[in-house]
């Protein structure tokens, strides 16, 4: 699931993290890594002892590294974080992008606006928050169930806010 | 901050340079590849259609020293050419081998379809995408370049055969085989950093949900591809260096005189070359498995094994190279191992070849010509694959070693089993790529041409194989002629037969009758490219596809 509830935060808080999905996990990649090199290392191993092998040794050890690099990239590519932390008189929405850029909204919860668009926005099931003047996106890149949802837990969690605020 | 964009819709304005020359979509890449692959294929079989000119009757009556002929002259004198022949072989060799089938089948419909099976919007690295391309076209024209520049015997082109043996090839003079072992480089880079690109795509960015044992037959075909091309170009990438180098800078790793070992050479080299024939094939075991389905309106029977037959086949790939090599002076304890080995390959590809037999047993087939080519496939490659399985003998090969019998097996699962491949994969989906269908009497014509006259080339080859004809050269005593002119005829009307293609692809390009159903097959056609409109946007999966669009509970 690519959001998720902090389960601990402190109380009368509540925080919600969410990221696009990759569908590699990284013990998959430990293992892809591991049996490419092994298997790298066959003609390697045969030719221990003959000069010809440092002539194969380079382009073997740099396949193993400019694959290692391409899943690394990969997963930096896709490494988008939305920090959304709700507490009872101001909500605080972070987002961190592959390239380092930090983008942040703050808003007062009491005010906000959260509005689910079926159609018309770059995905179905748009999910956006109004206030503060500015309106922001959350999670566009979920899939448009995980919105649905997602608008529904934030609708509570809003309420809930509320309610601990009179 | 993201800022939330209600409204937004981009025109494409790019002009015919930019969105072709400079493209990063996968799916333009993936034609273009398509498009080179064939230009160069169709440069490549001119070679052999002249070759089999040659060997039609015994005696040299074109390729001669006193310039090259179109029609024989009995009356002109004509001194063999021989190096002419061997560059013609050679240049065959090396562009079929590594700038025709891979880069149609790995670079054109995996480019295009393994990102659309997966739901994923575009390769991991686009502007790495478009690099591998450019290298390719750039390998090419080393390749062709090399046919026109100094090489040995004091002419054009380098006639070492495309596995550059030395001492042949670190002996010859000129630049002609520098420039062909550059053309190879180049086509290593090339896929080298296609097969990093599309493993990433393929572990990274599946659709959620698409676990690996739900991904449709022909991206995993892909993967495996491209894992073989990941440990297998490295290797050839060293040997041809040090090739270069033994050649250039007086180094000797594979120079006697200097303690160096040829033989050596030959053992990289199949390390190689035996995962490449896969390479080359394994494409064409995804497309064929989605035509047969399709075909025979049933799910692909026995998904699994048909997924794990293809890693097993990769994996086998690399642990039998020196069946190629018999005749170097192995121990007997060697040879039988690598008998035995290459022998187990035939249980995975049983494997394959049963389970698309039991696709079809009890569905209701009709015959298309995507259908008539994999069906094709599946009986030219079990044809291949038996002559494999003689020729897997130790002491059986060595009487067929270097004779038509080994040009007759390769043809037969390379020539014939991949380029049937490519061929069921183009009429299955012209219709998606371009949005207009192809004429199916003009294809059902192709492809029986095609079939009749490849059957027709190689199939006497290996009664010349049994009667001891050797391969790689020019002429032949007269007792060899009566199969070589059958053989000869069967090639024409296989050119003639491609030719005809070449003209199907442009009419339905330019005149097609236009396509307006997403899916234009039937409902066993059920992998994601199929909910698509023909052609399909620009921009494809940019959100996440449902798992109800791909996840159809069978075959799985």
């Amino acid at each position: 699931m690519p959001y998720e509830w902090i389960k601990d935060s402190p109380p009368q808080t509540r925080e919600v993290h969410l990221w696009p999905y990759r569908s590699l996990p990284r013990r998959g990649m430990a293992w892809f890594i591991a049996v490419t090199a092994a298997l790298l290392a066959l003609p390697a191993l045969v030719l221990v002892g003959s000069p010809v092998l440092w002539g194969l040794l380079p382009f073997l050890l740099g396949t193993v590294w400019a694959i290692w690099a391409g899943l690394q990239r990969s997963y930096k590519d896709g490494a988008i974080i939305e920090v959304l932390h709700i507490a009872r008189d101001a909500m605080h929405l972070t987002r961190h992008s592959p390239n380092g850029r930090k983008q942040e909204w703050t808003a007062n919860p009491h005010w906000v606006n959260v509005a689910l668009h079926p159609a018309g926005g770059p995905v179905p099931n748009y999910l956006t928050l109004r206030g503060n003047g500015r309106e922001v996106e959350l999670g566009a890149f979920l899939t448009s169930a995980e919105r649905q949802t997602l608008d529904h837990e934030l609708r509570r969690a809003l309420r809930d806010a509320q309610e601990i605020s009179q | 901050m993201a800022d939330a964009a209600i409204h937004g819709d981009h025109h494409d304005e790019r002009g015919f340079f930019t969105r072709w020359f400079m493209s990063t979509n996968h799916k333009d890449i993936g034609i273009i590849y398509l498009f080179t692959s064939g230009f160069v294929g169709l440069l490549s079989v001119i070679f052999t259609v002249y070759m089999r000119l040659e060997l039609m009757e015994p005696g040299v009556q074109y390729m001669c020293a006193e310039g090259l002929r179109f029609a024989a002259d009995s009356a002109a004198e004509c001194t063999p050419n021989g190096h002419f022949w061997n560059s013609a072989v050679t240049a065959h060799g090396i562009l079929m081998m590594f700038f025709v089938v891979i880069p149609a089948l790995f670079g054109g419909f995996g480019n295009y379809f393994m990102p659309l099976q997966i739901g994923a919007p575009d390769m991991a690295f686009p502007r790495m995408n478009n690099l591998s391309f450019w290298l390719y076209v750039a390998g090419t024209s080393l390749a062709v370049a090399s046919v026109f520049s100094p090489g040995g015997d004091d002419q054009l082109g380098t006639g070492v055969g495309w596995v550059l043996y030395p001492p042949l090839s670190t002996n010859e003079p000129g630049y002609a085989l520098d420039l062909a072992i550059f053309a190879v480089h180049l086509s290593g880079a090339s896929s080298i950093l296609g097969a990093i690109n599309m493993i990433t795509t393929f572990l990274n960015m599946r659709a959620p949900g698409m676990t690996m044992h739900k991904v449709p037959l022909f991206a995993w075909s892909i993967f495996v591809t491209a894992w073989l091309i990941l440990l297998a170009l490295p290797v050839l990438a060293g040997a041809i260096t040090m090739l270069l180098t033994d050649r250039n800078f007086g180094t000797t790793f594979f120079v006697p005189s200097g303690g160096g070992d040829p033989v050596l050479y030959q053992h990289i080299l199949w390390f190689f070359g035996h995962p490449e024939v896969y390479i080359i094939v394994i494409p064409a075991f995804g497309i064929v498995s989605h035509v047969v389905a399709t075909f025979a309106r049933k799910p692909v029977f026995g998904y699994l094994p048909m997924v794990y037959a293809m890693v097993a086949i990769g994996v086998l790939g690399f642990v039998v190279w020196a069946h190629h090599m018999y005749t170097v002076g192995m121990s007997v304890t060697q040879q039988s191992y690598f008998m035995l080995a290459t022998m187990v390959i035939a249980v995975p590809t049983g494997i394959k070849i049963f389970s698309w037999i039991a696709t079809m047993w009890g569905g209701s087939i009709s015959f298309e010509t995507p259908m008539l080519f994999a069906l094709g496939f599946i009986f030219l490659f079990t044809v291949g694959g038996v002559t494999g399985i003689v020729l897997s003998q130790a002491p059986v090969d060595r009487v067929y070693h270097d004779t038509y019998y080994v040009i007759a097996h390769f043809h037969y699962v390379m020539s014939l089993g991949a380029v049937f491949g490519i061929f069921a994969g183009i009429y299955f989906y012209i219709g998606k790529m371009s949005g207009r269908q192809y004429p199916e009497w003009a294809g059902k014509l192709h492809f029986w041409a095609m079939f009749i006259g490849a059957n027709i080339t190689f199939f006497p080859q290996h009664f010349l194989g049994r009667q001891g004809m050797p391969r790689r050269y020019i002429d032949y005593p007269e007792a060899f002629e009566y199969w070589n002119t059958i053989s000869s005829y069967g090639a024409f009307l296989s050119f003639a037969s491609f030719i005809f293609f070449i003209g199907i692809v442009f009419y339905t390009l330019l005149a097609g009758k236009k396509v307006t159903q997403n899916n234009y097959w039937n409902e066993h056609a059920d992998t994601l490219e199929w909910t698509l409109p023909c052609p399909p946007p620009e921009h494809t999966f940019e959100q996440l596809p449902k798992q109800s669009d791909w996840d159809k509970g069978h075959a799985h």
